[in-house]
């Protein structure tokens, strides 16, 4: 019973640190309606600012604060120089222009600063925290916690007057514009979120595992998160964090060692492919119904 | 910024340069195809790998190379893709180069045949196919350094000699769920009856970036030790998750791929883990010393100067160490040197230690792995300190997994 929960707890956990990579790819489609395929790398990216600071001698409180500026910055100008020119062209063309960033952040950063793992060092201790024989993993719980104060934090904007701006933008770009809401800035805006918030996923990921290209690859759980929970659902990146996070974490931690390996990742592309065949939109996604 | 810029540039060079060692191109040249992944799996260990490879080669031609011949470096990213490295390949081969290192796994396996039906040697040193050791297989392919069975094996035997011997011992194996991962198994098989341990692997999900689901069972389990068996960034989370799960540093016992930059990712709490170790790290060395002298004082080094000595930069350091030997007992004949010749070059190649920054290879029609010598070293909280002497463990049943593989090889199956 100790094991199952310990898996229970720590996949809980990771599921959460999960959603703060898939909360940025969330933000991106409420407002533009984009799957954005270089969440994962936008995440790396974040990471390298941060460690590059960190490694100049900005203090860590200092860096993640200011790394949040320049990622922010760093959305607006995608938004800016490439997905605006991309107005009016086909969503497909957007998702692979999306695919193309990917793949250019991924060789690029890691080649201008350094492809060997860096150390983030956080401060949070290797102890873990001990209940009875369970032991929760400190990185986990510090990162399953500021998760959940983050995706909370993002649901109360969406309340503010930028933030139901933003919402007015999702559900139809023409009707913002007959209202006055400039729909490109508030693109721009969803934009510069994702960034701010891949610079707490890249930070909290990276110092878990050393800052390097496979952060990256936080995109292949993160998209299991948003087509579990809903492409276009705040707290569905929250219970879809936590199920995959769970399920990932439970299963393999019984079957692994008997099969030879490789059930996390079976299990994940069972989660994505069994949502969209039985509910496309998720749990808590939007089904938008259109006359035909 | 000076680092940045100078990593940048670096990148550069690698991504798409193909660039002469030597100041003018002169007939004589001898061009080495250093086809690497800079830009995906292998960035880990490349950077500093490569820039070893590179300080070395000049080294030999800023101390007049072999016989008047010098060194030329070809150097371009594969990406880790079969497809970019044979076109690399290729390429490389047109230009003249007669050996080939791709520090990847897939690359040289698609270039395997065609090297071989090329007479074109390739060096396959911690990567790459363990069977390519049976030289009567695989004629052009050398992997020149312990293989990953050779280096289970000197684990196991260190554990034997040295941490409290195997009999009725539990090790765990927590290993990246890969081909690669799974490589040390049929040689722990092997070693677990004849030396009355018992042993579980236990796989994680690749990249490794959390593997805590592996490490609550290892924990259940109480190995006595636990042998790593990842690569990258994985490494470390590795560590620092079974410090996290009550197993000591001690207990921790790591195949080649754990350096100096994971000790920087977890910390101190590194201290007190060990690894195998195919050269020696530092820059205690004479070749090393010479680099420094000859190469990196003056401005010609290859990349960051503060790489230099680190684990990856000494590893490609030797290997190209053995492969200027081989070149140079290959010109001792006289005629021109190709692969052919060169391939002859690498079986004369006896008792070599690059001055000591290796345990000594001895190649042979058979053997192209060098012995399968190495040793274990230990973290001691700013260094890499041997534990053990240069020595090949188990080299039987070692040798018996390697004849085996080649034959399936062989036969086709």
């Amino acid at each position: 019973m100790a094991y199952f929960l310990e898996l229970l707890i720590n996949g809980a956990l990771t599921g959460l640190m999960y959603s703060l990579a898939a909360l940025g790819f969330v933000l991106i489609y409420k407002s533009a309606g984009v799957p954005n395929l270089a969440q994962g790398a936008v995440v790396m990216t974040a990471a390298y600012v941060v460690w590059i600071m960190v490694s100049s001698g900005v203090p860590l409180w200092i860096a993640i604060p200011a790394g949040m500026a320049v990622m922010f910055a760093f959305g607006l100008v995608v938004e800016r120089l490439l997905l605006r020119r991309m107005v009016g062209q086909p969503v497909i063309m957007v998702v692979m222009l999306t695919l193309g960033l990917e793949i250019l952040l991924r060789g690029l950063v890691p080649g201008l600063l350094g492809s060997t793992p860096r150390s983030l060092d956080l401060g949070i201790g290797f102890a873990p925290v001990i209940l009875g024989d369970v032991f929760i993993n400190r990185t986990y719980l510090v990162g399953g916690t500021i998760a959940l104060l983050l995706v909370g934090a993002s649901l109360l904007f969406f309340r503010t007057r930028i933030g139901t701006k933003l919402r007015a933008v999702s559900d139809d770009h023409v009707s913002s514009w007959a209202v006055g809401i400039s729909v490109e800035r508030a693109i721009g805006i969803s934009w510069g979120l994702a960034g701010v918030t891949a610079v707490v996923a890249g930070v909290l990921w990276g110092s878990a595992q050393g800052v390097d290209w496979t952060l990256s690859m936080l995109l292949f759980p993160a998209v299991a998160v948003v087509i579990l929970g809903g492409i276009d659902s705040i707290p569905g990146v929250l219970v879809g964090g936590i199920l995959v996070g769970v399920l990932g974490s439970v299963i393999p931690g019984y079957l692994d060692s008997y099969v030879g390996g490789g059930t996390r990742d079976v299990v994940t592309s069972l989660i994505i492919l069994l949502t969209i065949m039985v509910r496309p939109y998720g749990i808590f996604g939007r089904e938008d119904i259109e006359r035909i | 910024m000076n680092r940045i810029r100078k990593t940048a540039l670096s990148a550069v060079l690698a991504a798409g340069a193909s660039f002469g060692l030597a100041a003018p191109m002169q007939a004589e040249e001898i061009k080495f195809g250093l086809l690497q992944d800079f830009t995906a799996v292998y960035t880990f260990v490349t950077g500093e790998y490569n820039q070893g490879q590179r300080d070395y080669l000049t080294l030999i031609n800023e101390e007049g190379g072999v016989e008047g011949h010098t060194f030329t470096a070809i150097v371009r990213d594969t990406g880790n893709q079969p497809q970019r490295g044979i076109e690399a390949y290729n390429r490389a081969k047109e230009e003249g180069a007669i050996l080939f290192d791709f520090l990847s796994t897939p690359v040289s396996a698609a270039i395997l045949d065609q090297a071989n039906a090329d007479q074109r040697v390739v060096i396959t040193p911690a990567h790459g196919r363990g069977d390519a050791s049976d030289g009567t297989v695989f004629p052009y392919i050398f992997p020149a350094m312990a293989t990953y069975w050779a280096q289970a094996a000197n684990l196991i035997d260190h554990i034997k000699q040295h941490d409290g011997g195997l009999d009725g011992k539990k090790i765990a194996i927590v290993h990246i769920d890969s081909p690669f991962g799974r490589e040390p198994l049929p040689i722990l098989d092997e070693l677990a009856g004849q030396e009355g341990f018992e042993y579980r692997a236990f796989p994680y999900a690749s990249p490794g970036n959390e593997q805590s689901a592996a490490w609550s069972e290892v924990r259940r389990y109480r190995p006595d030790h636990v042998l790593i068996w990842g690569a990258g960034g994985g490494q470390a989370v590795s560590v620092r998750t079974a410090i996290q799960n009550g197993i000591a540093p001690e207990q921790i016992y790591s195949v080649i791929w754990l350096a100096e930059t994971d000790a920087a990712n977890v910390g101190p709490q590194m201290t007190g883990v060990k690894r195998f170790e195919a050269s020696a790290s530092g820059t205690d060395h004479p070749i090393i010393q010479r680099i420094q002298e000859k190469v990196i004082e003056p401005g010609k080094g290859a990349g960051d100067a503060a790489n230099v000595g680190t684990s990856y930069y000494n590893l490609g350091v030797a290997t190209m160490a053995i492969s200027v030997e081989a070149a140079r007992l290959a010109l001792e004949d006289g005629g021109p040197l190709t692969g052919e010749t060169l391939k002859a070059g690498f079986e004369r190649v006896a008792d070599y230690d690059a001055e000591g920054l290796m345990p000594a290879v001895t190649f042979s029609e058979q053997d192209h792995q060098g012995g399968g010598a190495g040793r274990v070293s230990q973290w001691d909280g700013s260094a890499w300190v041997p534990v053990s002497d240069w020595h090949a463990a188990f080299p039987e049943i070692v040798r018996a997994e390697i004849e085996e593989s080649a034959a399936h090889y062989g036969s086709g199956n």
